[in-house]
């Protein structure tokens, strides 16, 4: 830069170029700052506006997930898995309890595999919305946010009647989900997937090809493949830098394996490669949402539980009637599944990349060890990395596009 | 294994009108003009609404049959609780945020009647496990979410606030009647 | 884990070959290729996984310890690696002692491990030697004790710190 303003008053302009290198600044961005959604601290080194450096400060939200669901019994760690990723509750419970059902053996019924498909591919629509939605608010644009936030209600709303419940579902359970599908649940998700490709549409046409949101988005945050590998990032920032690692794909899970979707993938590894690989994939979860409906209305009603009554607690006509179903109850509330004693671990495709889960169980009703690998975790260390030499402003879409989710990172 | 892998459409560089930034204002504007007249049509005249807020508390949304709210004590006609205070609640809990103390109450229904029934309502987390581990389907989740308080104490609620007619819980008890007998229930018992 | 087999994975039978006074157990239970190895070699068992042609383990996609209170070496720092271009996992585990809980870090070799060993030695106080900063992440620095290991009272309470400036 020195040496460009040249002519008249040459020694002012390098005055002005020397004081404005002069000193570095520090910016504290955060705890709770308005343009980042998390709880997440930056401590930025300016060189004018460009980053020199990045410290990033997590744990604000850390919680103890890990000694909270070692010292309970299986059943109770699920509700705990929810507050994981809270933007896509059902891809931790899943996650967990296939965990779980990989340490007991336990294979789990057809209507029971299609069901956890149907609700995780819902809430992976919803995390990939408030990804993008709250990235255009953050780069203010107000109007695709509120596209984005209603069909994510929208998603909300098909999860509350499916599950029970908006954001924490609760709603699987080892060797099986707590209830089935309402009769009506296809109808009412037929008619709202179709409200939901409206609003995709809608944000598309708003911000897609929009100079301003492109301008911001194209050539920021960049990463390399290599750079990707060595911090083992996962998710749509891998495949944004043109990996098509997709763990649905590669490790097929549940019923993944008969499914037709395609997995997207980017060439640049910028934010707007990322962008648009989410977008791509919303629709592609809106695909296999289809097949999932179709699957399960041409399955009709059945068991959604497993038989295995080391883990199950009765069915409630038995509780109530006979003597040996009370006492079973009894002793499957108070204990709880006993585990066999042995390790695991198992990945599943979260919105963010890689959700694993190691456990370890000693052979009792209390989990020796409960890790969670949280992909916002991991994808979050080589922020620095992407950011250094950029503008300030690139800091924003760069780490909305990471998505980190406080209650996943800090557990 | 079907599908495949596909790359993303990504031009290299906007169009002359897409860089000209007034087209995609027109368009944008388009886009926002139709949602704010359609939802203003539907707003005034009451009739096929697509406002997405709804009006709280004037209007309400309808939760659907699965909804968990609050968990609270079936009340029976005759006044008393169904409830045993078997305690199986409180072990299923994860916060342990339900404590009971159980007694005999003179003319009680059954021989244990919780003399006590505390739920902390600032640690419950709706998880539903209670309501999934009661063996007299004395305790279920209602459809009441509105709890507000001033301070803790008023989230603790004692069994006299919990206590609601089995008439009113007719929704909720009916949607759990239909899971009861799952199918896969091993003929002849454990 | 007394076997020092290769269960059938190639993987295992590739460590067992190249670094044979390195594995001290293997095993395969539940499809997971599982190798327990001298924590003194861990740089090297890495650097094999990573580089040797058919291994190519490209990422250390998770690392985390488990505390087995009561036994001795007391702490077993897990490492779970993941070859994306064969698309195949391997579980390496390394037992360390509550007397000097040190193992050499994995940073030169894997960036990932960087923020993994912060939160290993945050929650289970295991050192590792060569870390660039190692110190707390998500706890803060006057956080008394490591609350994952077993003997960490749930209830246990801290100091107020009070607001840092």
């Amino acid at each position: 830069m020195a040496g460009a303003t040249q002519g008249r008053g040459g020694g002012l302009a390098e005055d002005f170029e020397r004081d404005l290198h002069i000193e570095r600044q520090t910016l504290n961005m955060g705890p709770s700052h308005p343009a980042t959604h998390g709880t997440v601290k930056f401590l930025v080194e300016l060189d004018g506006e460009n980053i020199a450096d990045i410290d990033v400060q997590v744990g604000y939200l850390h919680r103890g997930f890990e000694k909270e669901c070692e010292s309970g019994s299986w059943y109770q760690a699920i509700p705990y898995t929810d507050r994981l990723n809270y933007n896509s509750a059902v891809l931790a419970n899943v996650g967990f309890c296939l965990a779980v059902e990989k340490l007991l053996g336990l294979e789990t019924p057809i209507r029971c595999q299609w069901q956890r498909v149907l609700a995780s591919e819902l809430s992976r629509v919803g995390d990939h919305l408030t990804r993008c939605g709250a990235a255009c608010l953050e780069l203010q644009a107000m109007t695709p946010f509120l596209y984005g936030i209603e069909a994510r209600e929208l998603i909300w709303d098909l999860l509350e009647s499916l599950c029970g419940a908006r954001v924490t579902s609760n709603y699987v359970r080892i060797g099986g989900v707590k209830h089935a599908m309402p009769e009506s649940f296809p109808a009412q998700c037929r008619e709202l997937l179709s409200k939901i490709r409206a609003l995709l549409a809608d944000f598309d046409a708003v911000v897609t090809s929009n100079r301003i949101f492109v301008d911001r988005l194209k050539d920021t945050g960049v990463i390399s493949q290599q750079d990707c590998l060595r911090y083992a990032v996962t998710g749509p920032i891998l495949r944004s830098t043109g990996v098509p690692l997709d763990l649905r794909k590669a490790e097929p899970y549940l019923t993944y394996a008969e499914i037709d979707f395609d997995v997207p993938i980017g060439e640049v590894g910028d934010n707007y490669d990322r962008y648009l690989v989410c977008v791509e994939e919303m629709q592609q979860s809106l695909r296999i949402v289809e097949q999932c409906l179709a699957k399960l209305e041409e399955l009709g009603p059945g068991p959604v539980d497993t038989l295995d009554l080391r883990v199950r607690w009765p069915a409630k006509a038995r509780v109530f009637d006979q003597m040996e179903g009370l006492i079973q109850q009894f002793k499957s509330v108070t204990e709880g599944p006993r585990v066999p004693a042995g390790e695991g671990y198992l990945a599943i495709e979260s919105a963010n990349g890689e959700l694993g889960f190691y456990l370890v169980s000693d052979g009792s009703e209390v989990p020796t060890k409960v890790r969670c690998r949280p992909p916002s975790f991991i994808n979050l260390a080589p922020m620095p990395l992407m950011l250094r030499g950029a503008l300030l402003a690139d800091l924003i879409p760069t780490f909305d596009f990471i998505n980190m989710i406080g209650g996943e990172c800090d557990r | 294994m079907p599908g495949q892998v596909i790359k993303v459409e990504r031009a290299a560089k906007l169009g002359f009108l897409e860089r000209l930034y007034l087209p995609m204002i027109a368009k944008a504007l388009w886009v926002t003009s139709r949602h704010f007249f359609r939802n203003l049509r539907g707003f005034v005249t009451g009739r096929n609404r697509t406002d997405f807020v709804v009006q709280y508390p004037e209007e309400r949304v309808d939760y659907p049959d699965a909804f968990r709210g609050i968990p609270v004590l079936v009340q029976l006609e005759d006044g008393q609780p169904k409830c045993v205070a078997c305690g199986l609640c409180e072990f299923a809990c994860p916060t342990n945020c339900i404590r009971i103390v159980s007694g005999e109450l003179e003319g009680a229904r059954s021989e244990r009647t919780p003399q006590v029934f505390e739920l902390d309502l600032s640690r419950c987390m709706f998880c539903g496990l209670c309501e999934e581990a009661c063996p007299e389907e004395a305790l279920v989740m209602s459809r009441e979410v509105e709890f507000a308080s001033y301070d803790r104490e008023g989230l603790r609620f004692e069994k006299e606030q919990l206590l609601v007619p089995e008439k009113l819980l007719e929704r909720r008890l009916t949607f759990l009647r239909a899971g009861y007998d799952r199918e896969c229930e091993p003929k002849g018992g454990a | 884990m007394t076997t020092r087999d290769d269960h059938g994975s190639p993987v295992l039978s590739r460590l067992l070959e190249a670094l044979p006074a390195a594995v001290l157990a293997t095993h395969a239970r539940l499809g997971d290729a599982t190798a327990r190895v001298d924590p003194a070699c861990i740089v090297e068992v890495a650097k094999l996984l990573r580089d040797a042609s058919g291994l190519e383990f490209e990422m250390l996609t998770d690392l985390t310890a488990v505390d087995y209170l009561g036994e001795e070496p007391r702490f077993e720092v897990v490492y779970h690696f993941y070859s994306v271009a064969r698309n195949q996992r391997v579980r390496i585990k390394a037992r360390v002692s509550e007397a000097e809980p040190r193992l050499p870090s994995l940073v030169p070799l894997y960036a990932s491990a960087d923020w993994m060993e912060r939160e290993v030695f945050d929650l289970y106080g295991v050192r590792f030697v060569g870390h660039p900063n190692l110190k707390r992440i998500l706890l803060y620095d006057e956080f008394e004790g490591h609350p994952l290991r077993k003997d960490y009272a749930k209830a246990a309470r801290q100091p107020l710190i009070g607001p840092r400036n």
